[in-house]
């Protein structure tokens, strides 16, 4: 994979711009931490939110634009791991996660401090989640299934394509199934086809943003900065994780070297 | 003598009924809890509720349980180290707030606002939280209630709440009083059935009290009856019709296999009715005891499990008991092909109510499949009581005023039922969570 390729630079950029936020969400989450009232940091928090999403929906644009052109580049990105690969919806992360991630941060932090949160002391981080806000996230998660749900049979009926008129009719017209280069009837089946894969891809990206923004308006400045800093964790140490376990796991199947 | 089968408390005892998964996360959680509940039970008085069970079955029941979980658990090293934290944190706790208690007592206040507002969150579908306070005509302060009902670790939410203070007036005394009324409903299959409870139950709940039903056990029996064949009617009916807008669209056979636990709660003055049909639960919590006041139905109790044979039905282990293989419970509205293996039947249980009760928790097995009922009591407990009551409006005709009043009034009971819920998704529940919790406290004026 060449790293002048522009898919996977954008996706390199993404990686780094995410470095960089969690470095300034974690300093920022460390500054609030000192403050004797929590809220006098609240423009700070806000515009680093502010900040995070301008970046994802900068990256969204920029992976519209690439995946113009080739939008299988981003379903089958070679830049993933392989455990990133499988665990893909349309492209991306499934937009329900959020909401799975933000209940496990709520469930870590409550456990941990629920002597507090039975006396009513208000801590103002994630576990301190209130009535109203769980009743908006739980509305938001419904929704957002909801649309996750028509989107997936959408892609379901792109698979399903595949097997139909024209691509397959003109599979079975074929004489030979190799060395032929495609003809321009199926290079444009192919391009149509990839074309309607963009379009998903589209829809799938704005369902992510538009949740994460919709989550985060739910949140106090610090609950949102918090969950911010845990997702781009979770992203980034994913990607690590599993690229080096993979190298791991190609050492280790690799032939051994032949004695002739 | 009942009272005295309660007293044994048969709380995490009906998790007993599921198999122990040895060194699971759950079961180390379980034997946790069921240290917690020692200390409560030899701290705290126990007073044994007069309750009245109208169903023989039960009462059999309730004698052959406790014997099941009297086994103490193994624990290793670490664990013990761990719950006794966990006791001593807990303990603390509960030596402060004795002092505390005197603080508790409950206002009757009014809010129309709070209960139009949760009315109309109960009918937009997929409500999450709500609380209020009714109007009350008597004397009588209505119960404050609190509740969240989340989709929480599914894809699909499948269970509904149905809350209706005020529902019904009872004319059997001099003065008419009202009757409260809470449903939790547990959906299978697919949602509809548990829709249409939280729609229908209350009214038919009503006709029942007003047709003047001597018992209780009557009324709830034919309430649960009708409920169930108005569920079975109504889908035959509107099948093939898309009319509905839920998974199954209604149409046969699926539709066959739906249906929905049902514990509804009936709140008197003096009396509490819990009627349950399924493995969602309704736990009292009377002077720190968890108390509770519906047996789930699991395929492998004793009794349901004779039942279900003498109808020539069969309990098939898969994934669990299961009836014919298929339903982890024994008694649900709906299912209709299950039948008559499965009834609509309720076990319902009158309990008189006393000045040491705190707080009633109803929630579906969400909550208490990964929460016991000892630690939801005293998690609800505690919260109540760490919550001040607001003081009483000063100018009571200015609505503004007692809205924020009703409001805050309620807030002790919304932040239990939040906290309840907050711990089962940091347990893991993997299933919608509902819980509901219900203020019993009464003041100083209300009797």
């Amino acid at each position: 994979m060449s790293d002048q390729d522009p898919a996977n630079c954008c996706f390199r950029n993404w990686m780094n711009l995410q470095e960089e936020d969690l470095s300034e969400l974690l300093q920022a989450l460390n500054l609030d931490a000192d403050h004797d009232k929590s809220g006098t940091n609240d423009d700070q928090l806000n515009q680093l939110t502010l900040k995070a999403i301008e970046h994802f929906e900068d990256y969204i644009k920029k992976r519209a634009h690439l995946g113009r052109e080739s939008a299988t580049t981003f379903f089958a990105p070679r830049w993933c791991t392989m455990l990133e690969c499988s665990m893909m919806w349309i492209a991306g992360c499934r937009p329900s996660i959020y909401i799975r991630l933000l209940y496990a941060l709520i469930g870590e932090e409550f456990e941990n401090r629920i002597e507090e949160y039975i006396q009513g002391i208000q801590t103002g981080t994630l576990g301190d989640i209130s009535t109203v806000q769980m009743n908006l996230i739980n509305n938001l998660h419904i929704k957002t299934i909801r649309e996750e749900d028509k989107m997936s049979m959408k892609l379901a009926s792109l698979q399903e394509d595949m097997a139909d008129d024209p691509i397959s009719i003109i599979a079975k017209k074929s004489r030979t199934c190799h060395n032929e280069p495609p003809s321009a009837e199926i290079r444009k089946a192919l391009d149509e086809h990839e074309k309607s894969m963009w379009n998903v891809m589209r829809d799938a990206d704005e369902l992510r943003l538009n949740t994460l923004k919709e989550l985060l308006s739910i949140l106090t400045p610090v609950q949102g900065v918090n969950f911010l800093a845990a997702s781009k964790k979770l992203h980034l140490c994913l990607h690590g994780w599993t690229r080096e376990r993979e190298l791991q796991q190609h050492a280790s199947m690799r032939p051994p070297p032949s004695d002739n | 003598m009942t009272g005295m089968c309660y007293g044994v408390n048969i709380g995490g005892e009906t998790e007993t009924a599921t198999p122990v998964e040895p060194s699971s996360e759950s079961a180390r959680r379980r034997r946790m809890e069921i240290h917690q509940f020692r200390f409560v039970a030899s701290d705290v008085a126990v007073a044994p509720p007069p309750a009245t069970i109208e169903n023989g079955r039960k009462r059999q029941k309730l004698e052959v349980l406790p014997s099941s979980s009297s086994s103490p658990p193994r624990i290793s090293g670490k664990e013990i180290q761990n719950s006794e934290a966990d006791e001593i944190k807990l303990n603390c706790r509960v030596k402060k707030r004795k002092v505390e208690e005197v603080a508790t007592t409950s206002l009757s206040l009014v809010c129309d606002n709070a209960a139009e507002e949760s009315d109309v969150h109960h009918r937009c579908g997929y409500l999450s939280s709500s609380s209020g306070v009714l109007p009350e005509l008597v004397a009588e302060p209505p119960p404050k209630f609190g509740m969240t009902s989340v989709c929480g670790r599914r894809r699909d939410m499948e269970d509904a709440v149905a809350i209706h203070p005020s529902f019904c007036k009872e004319e059997t005394h001099e003065t008419p009083t009202s009757l409260h009324f809470f449903g939790v409903y547990d959906g299978h299959g697919c949602s509809h059935v548990a829709k249409k409870c939280k729609d229908r139950m209350h009214e038919i709940v009503k006709d029942e009290v007003e047709k003047g039903e001597v018992s209780w056990k009557d009324v709830m029996t034919k309430s649960f009856n009708r409920m169930d064949k108005e569920v079975t009617d109504w889908s035959s009916a509107v099948d093939g019709v898309s009319s509905s807008s839920c998974r199954c669209e209604l149409r046969t056979p699926q539709c066959d296999a739906v249906g929905s636990t049902a514990v509804v709660a009936v709140v008197t003055p003096d009396k509490i009715i819990i009627s349950n049909c399924g493995d969602s639960r309704a736990v009292l919590c009377r002077n720190g005891t968890a108390i509770p006041l519906s047996v789930d139905h699991k395929p492998d109790r004793p009794d349901e499990l004779a039942r279900i044979q003498e109808a020539g039905g069969r309990v098939i282990y898969w994934d669990g008991p299961r009836v014919l293989g298929v339903l982890a419970m024994s008694r649900a509205i709906g299912d209709n092909y299950l039948k008559p293996y499965v009834i609509p039947e309720p076990e319902v249980t009158v309990t008189d109510r006393t000045s040491e009760d705190e707080c009633l928790i109803i929630a579906t097995d969400g909550l208490w499949d990964v929460v016991s009922n000892d630690t939801a009591c005293s998690v609800a407990r505690m919260c109540l009581q760490s919550r001040k009551p607001p003081s009483p409006p000063r100018s009571p005709g200015n609505e503004l005023t007692l809205g924020e009043a009703g409001e805050s009034s309620d807030k002790a009971c919304s932040d239990a039922s939040i906290l309840l819920t907050k711990l089962a998704l940091a347990r893991h529940s993997a299933d919608n969570v509902s819980v509901v919790v219900i203020d019993l406290r009464k003041g100083p004026m209300g009797g």
